[in-house]
């Protein structure tokens, strides 16, 4: 069979630099460059660099471009400030999670949503869908013409290409200039660090790249951007939910408004949470030996009771954690579960997902 | 480079021989740099049998878990503490310091269907070929 594979605009960069490469969403993204654990402490302790450019970027414009996220979001970002950001889910009607996804607001009448990589179609025709004839909602995808890097870790607001956005607030985004290209940039990231995340056309991908790399960042790949993320407590698409979860056994309502207007899903989330839920994505944290992977059954008292959905080895803690869920009887910190590691029950108990916290 | 003296399986496992039919086990650097980092270990406890080709235990990496094959046939005599206590060390120095196990060979006439380091290497150049296609 053939493998349709999509390069982002640092795929030579990559293979340049010897990294293992992997396949992703159907892009060719690089796993490690030389080691994870140190690309991961790179970005616990000082600073690294990720080409995030597989995840897509669609720009929303219009006049009624606020108004139609407000439809399909779980939460209202018609109304935020420019230059801020929030995080939110895009539900079915039946509440089930399509895409989890931050929103910027760039300008009066300009949103860019930066999504996961996967499914990036049917995401497309989903928003076409609700946003009909309206010619007053743009929705662009230039997800393949442009670049994404995640600059993060404690010390990267010291670098000089970021001196100039030092100051953005958590959240925050500009449209600004790094090493002489435009750029937007936000004060966002998925590690669980301080850190930027950067948009360019595709063009510049090089020159930014090479010049935070002069700079000591130290280039990271999907293995680490795994364990940073699983250690801050942070989801993933397609793992820890999907179509088949709602936002409440996810651990997700606080990405969820429902007070303040109508949106797609909304009904069906009343009614989700009105009849509770009957099973919780909870943090795991193997006590026994061995490490915890996706896939891998959850069992209590001999019976499978369910999955666990992310895990790795956690290079800060030098532990093995995870998530995966759990009924809701079972969800509560402290209790007693055992993950079958290959054909072995082996012990670990139920903790709070956030294994990481950085330092104020 | 390959050790000249060890022998080695297509699983990337390597035995040096001792004397007196001993030797220690470990995993060839082709298979430390395909795991990646290496963070658990689950091996044979001494007095253990092992039996060549078969299961014996299993590695877990940041990103993949595999399984250890016995080279050949015998006792676990002692493992490695060292490495258990810094699995690292399989990456750092896979043919040194990050041996796994100790085994008297009870067949030692095994030993002859492994592959010796020419062989060994010519082997893995071939795989690596074939991976960058």
């Amino acid at each position: 069979m053939v493998r349709l594979l999509k390069k982002t605009p640092l795929n030579k960069v990559h293979h340049e630099l010897r990294a293992r490469m992997t396949y992703f969403a159907g892009w060719e993204l690089p796993v490690w460059y030389a080691s994870v654990l140190e690309e991961h402490r790179a970005v616990r302790s000082g600073a690294g660099i990720f080409d995030v450019s597989d995840m897509g970027r669609i720009w929303i414009t219009g006049r009624n471009a606020g108004a139609f996220l407000d439809k399909v979001l779980t939460k209202r970002v018609g109304r935020l400030e420019i230059g801020s950001s929030q995080l939110c889910l895009l539900c079915l009607e039946d509440g089930g999670i399509l895409d989890d996804l931050l929103a910027y607001r760039v300008e009066t009448d300009c949103f860019l949503i930066v999504c996961n990589a996967g499914n990036i179609e049917p995401k497309l025709g989903w928003l076409d869908r609700w946003a009909g004839s309206d010619p007053d909602v743009v929705i662009r995808d230039k997800t393949a013409d442009t670049v994404m890097v995640a600059v993060q870790g404690p010390t990267v607001r010291h670098l000089q290409s970021l001196k100039d956005i030092s100051n953005l607030p958590r959240f925050g985004v500009a449209q600004t200039r790094i090493e002489d290209v435009e750029v937007i940039a936000a004060r966002t990231g998925y590690t669980g660090e301080d850190g930027f995340e950067i948009i360019s056309d595709a063009t510049n991908a090089l020159h930014l790249w090479q010049s935070f790399m002069k700079q000591g960042v130290k280039p990271c790949g999907l293995g680490a951007r795994d364990s940073l993320r699983l250690e801050a407590g942070m989801l993933l698409y397609g793992q820890d939910m999907d179509r088949n979860t709602n936002p409440f056994e996810a651990g997700l309502e606080w990405l969820v408004e429902m007070n303040d207007r109508d949106f797609v899903g909304k009904s069906a989330l009343l009614e989700i949470k009105r009849q509770g839920v009957k099973r919780k994505h909870i943090g795991l944290r193997v006590t026994g030996q061995g490490i915890a992977r996706p896939g891998y059954k959850i069992v209590k008292g001999g019976r499978e009771v369910g999955k666990v959905t992310s895990g790795g080895y956690s290079p800060t803690l030098d532990i093995s954690i995870g998530f995966g869920y759990v009924p809701i009887e079972l969800a509560t910190v402290n209790t007693d579960i055992e993950i079958m590691i290959r054909s072995k029950p082996v012990a670990a108990q139920v903790v709070n997902r956030q294994f990481y916290k950085r330092g104020a | 480079m390959t050790p000249k003296e060890y022998k080695y399986t297509k699983e990337h496992e390597w035995i040096c021989p001792e004397s007196e039919n001993k030797g220690k086990v470990g995993l060839a650097d082709y298979a430390q740099s395909q795991l990646g980092d290496i963070v658990f270990l689950d091996l044979p406890a001494a007095g253990t049998q092992v039996e060549q080709g078969k299961k014996m235990g299993e590695v877990e990496s940041v990103k993949a878990v595999s399984d250890i094959f016995a080279p050949v046939s015998g006792q676990v005599l002692e493992v490695n503490q060292a490495v258990i206590d810094e699995p690292g060390l399989v990456n750092k120095d896979p043919y040194g310091a990050g041996w796994l196990v100790r085994l008297e060979l009870s067949k030692p006439s095994e030993l002859a269907a492994l592959m010796d380091s020419e062989e060994y290497d010519k082997f893995e150049a071939e795989l690596a070929e074939g991976e960058s296609e």
